[in-house]
């Protein structure tokens, strides 16, 4: 019996020994890849997934790094933080991955990030916007964010809403991490900076709401004159559907302004012309951006390509920024440590399609903006675009 | 004490959420009541309603018509459906515990849910109001849009008809008759299995009007199954599992308790309805108009 398992070992072991030193290096590198693929946040989740494809198709094509490909494995984190931990903690252990990027909600985020902090491995955050997750005290040394916080999208909104000529301002947000995060970054900066302004209203509906007329109703009762939301995806459709004939948004005078990406086209087209043309929203990016750095340009050819559609997503960049940031780093550190990734990642500048973007050492976080307007109706499209387009840099906010 | 129009206003919109419920839940509660059968893909055949809704929509294009006949087509295609389902399947479990029902139904959710991501992909759809429902009028200084007093007037359209077809028909009197009893009903000659596809047919064809219905007012997103299925539970344990009237009542208390909660407890709104179900299940497990069990 012995004899014959040594039969067997023996030639697996000479096998082994004349296999060239190289082998090792050459298997692809791992990049776990938990996101929303299916449920209301999926219609962001599954173009970001694709970004991050196209991004590591692109590399593979160049001949991957440090020699070796990247390979992505994507899981559905069903929009749930349990989820998101359970399918993060098999990529690593059952199925080996060197690295996370990935995850969607707020709630999903800080999640991995603990789940990454335990197996020391390096885990970057394309979209969670919540300051809790790059916060003091939950920062370690392997969670990274190339999205923006709330810090940042709170703020941005406010100096915004500040040139307004109005004065009653009412807020209505999902009453979970990123919503409260951002109505509070937004609340605090417009009082700072907009003294005459008055806060007279604060709707909370619980996420995934499926009925706000109560909330709007309550709302309308205290006479804003202009509101700021940070609704979601099909949790905002579902609140403009609900909104417009109710004609909140014509008390309001259209002043409305959705920090969720309200202006995505995602969210613009899947309402089409139901869209409450003329309210304010953001995006992470938009196709038809006129002012773009020139990679930008290219960028959207591909992704057009890649997407095969003529109005590729404005999801697609998180996922390749993402992306984009890691394999960067890997090349930096000539390693594929976690340990010496991270540090790579500090301090990390990388040319991306939306212009370069540092990730700090402070706080790792990189300095991603968004692209902020007014929703208007254009012939040549048949959803909402934002015109003008502008791209806010939020250096000067993140402190 | 708020402006008694902002009063008026919640009250509404708490009644329009109650017609919805009622709709999906009055299926439930039927079907519950003549086949015993908990029936948890009841909310799967609201989903599919409403995607069916939006498949015909796209099919007959900006039609004035469309949405009516896309309402019409969904349920009754919704009722097709679960005519295949209750003669080829669920009969067979009459006979078996209950247990076995209930997951056969728990399966009939997942195979449904993924179905509907095969088909429609795991985006949001969006269905326009009707155009001629599309507008608003004013009223007590509030807004009422049109299409929420259609639905405000559906509600009880239904629950009308309903309880006439229920007293006034002969095949109502059977199917009250299945509910208490079906052994003796058979023993008399009714054909129990015919009247079991009825109504189970007639149960589907409300959860995919249901579904249908509610699109102009909601995105149509995988996982809204699962959201309306536990909210539909809520009314049918308040009001009485099996009783028609005490759905119609648990709705309009499950709306109404919604509406005025986000003025108490502002962000405990689904807080103050769970609470109400715990107080309704302690002082009367059978529900507030629904008869007690005999063991």
């Amino acid at each position: 019996m012995h004899r014959r398992l040594l039969l067997i070992l023996l030639p697996l072991l000479l096998l082994a020994l004349a296999l060239p030193p190289g082998a090792e290096a050459q298997k692809p590198i791992k990049v776990g890849f938990p996101m929303i693929l299916s449920g209301p946040g999926a219609l962001f989740g599954t173009p970001a997934l694709k970004g991050a494809e196209m991004f590591v198709e692109e590399i593979n094509a160049r001949g991957g790094v440090l020699g070796r490909k990247l390979e992505l494995l994507a899981r559905d984190t069903k929009g749930k933080p349990d989820e998101a931990v359970r399918v993060s903690r098999e990529l690593i252990l059952k199925d080996g991955v060197d690295f996370l990027v990935g995850t969607l909600t707020s709630a999903e985020g800080p999640a991995v990030s603990v789940v990454a902090k335990e197996n020391k491995i390096v885990f970057i955050a394309p979209i969670p916007k919540t300051d809790q997750l790059t916060a003091k005290e939950n920062l370690h040394p392997y969670v990274f964010r190339v999205a923006a916080n709330t810090t940042m999208e709170g703020r941005s909104a406010a100096e915004i809403i500040a040139k307004w000529p109005v004065k009653r301002i009412a807020t209505i947000s999902p009453d979970y991490a990123y919503g409260q995060d951002v109505t509070r970054a937004f609340v605090e900066h417009l009082k700072k900076i907009a003294p005459q302004m008055e806060i007279v209203d604060q709707q909370w509906p619980k996420l995934g709401e499926a009925d706000y007329t109560p909330f709007i109703n309550a709302q309308l009762a205290k006479k804003p004159d202009a509101a700021f939301s940070s609704l979601w995806g099909g949790h905002f459709v579902n609140f403009a559907k609900q909104a417009k004939p109710l004609g909140y948004f014509d008390a309001l005078k259209y002043n409305f302004f959705d920090a969720g990406e309200g202006g995505c086209q995602e969210t613009t087209s899947a309402m089409g012309a139901d869209y409450p043309f003329g309210i304010w929203g953001n995006t992470y990016d938009a196709f038809y951006w006129p002012d773009a750095p020139p990679a930008h340009k290219a960028f959207i050819a591909r992704l057009s390509k890649f997407l095969k559609s003529e109005y590729p997503s404005s999801w697609s960049i998180q996922g390749y920024i993402g992306m984009q940031f890691l394999a960067e780093a890997i090349k930096k550190a000539g390693s594929t440590k976690s340990d010496a990734v991270a540090k790579a990642l500090l301090g990390l500048s990388v040319d991306t399609p939306a212009g370069k973007l540092t990730i700090r050492e402070k706080d790792h976080q990189a300095n991603r903006g968004q692209l902020y307007g007014k929703t208007t109706r254009d012939p040549k499209y048949p959803f909402a675009i934002l015109r003008p387009v502008t791209y806010v840099d939020p250096t000067k906010f993140m402190d | 004490m708020p402006d008694p129009s902002f009063l008026f206003a919640q009250a509404l919109s708490g009644l329009t959420a109650a017609m919805f419920l009622f709709l999906i839940a009055s299926g439930l509660t039927l079907i519950f009541g003549v086949l015993r059968v908990l029936n948890f893909a009841h909310g799967s055949f609201y989903m599919l309603g409403a995607y069916m809704a939006f498949q015909v929509v796209r099919w007959l294009g900006r039609e004035p018509s469309s949405f009516w006949w896309a309402a019409l087509g969904a349920a009754v295609g919704v009722a097709v459906l679960g005519g295949v389902v209750e003669r080829l399947l669920l009969r067979h479990l009459y006979d078996k515990e209950e247990l076995y029902q209930l997951l056969f139904t728990y399966a009939l959710v997942l195979i449904l849910s993924d179905a509907a991501k095969v088909l429609w992909g795991t985006g949001q759809l969006s269905v326009s109001r009707p155009p001629g429902l599309a507008g608003a009028f004013r009223f007590f200084g509030t807004t009422i849009p049109y299409y929420n007093l259609f639905i405000l007037l559906l509600g009880p359209a239904i629950a009308l008809l309903f309880w006439l077809a229920l007293t006034r028909t002969r095949r109502g009197r059977f199917i009250r008759a299945a509910a208490l009893d079906r052994e003796m009903l058979g023993a008399l000659g009714v054909n129990v299995s015919g009247l079991y596809t009825g109504v189970f047919v007639l149960g589907s064809f409300l959860a995919g009007l249901g579904g249908a219905l509610v699109t102009p007012v909601k995105a149509i997103v995988p996982g809204m199954d699962v959201e309306i299925i536990v909210e539909a539970f809520i009314v049918v344990v308040i009001g009485g599992l099996g009783s028609f009237w005490g759905t119609f009542l648990g709705a309009l208390i499950y709306g109404q308790v919604l509406s005025f909660g986000i003025l108490i407890f502002p962000r405990f709104s689904i807080f103050s309805v769970f609470a109400l179900m715990a107080v309704v299940l302690i002082l009367r497990p059978w529900g507030l108009l629904g008869r007690p069990l005999k063991t």
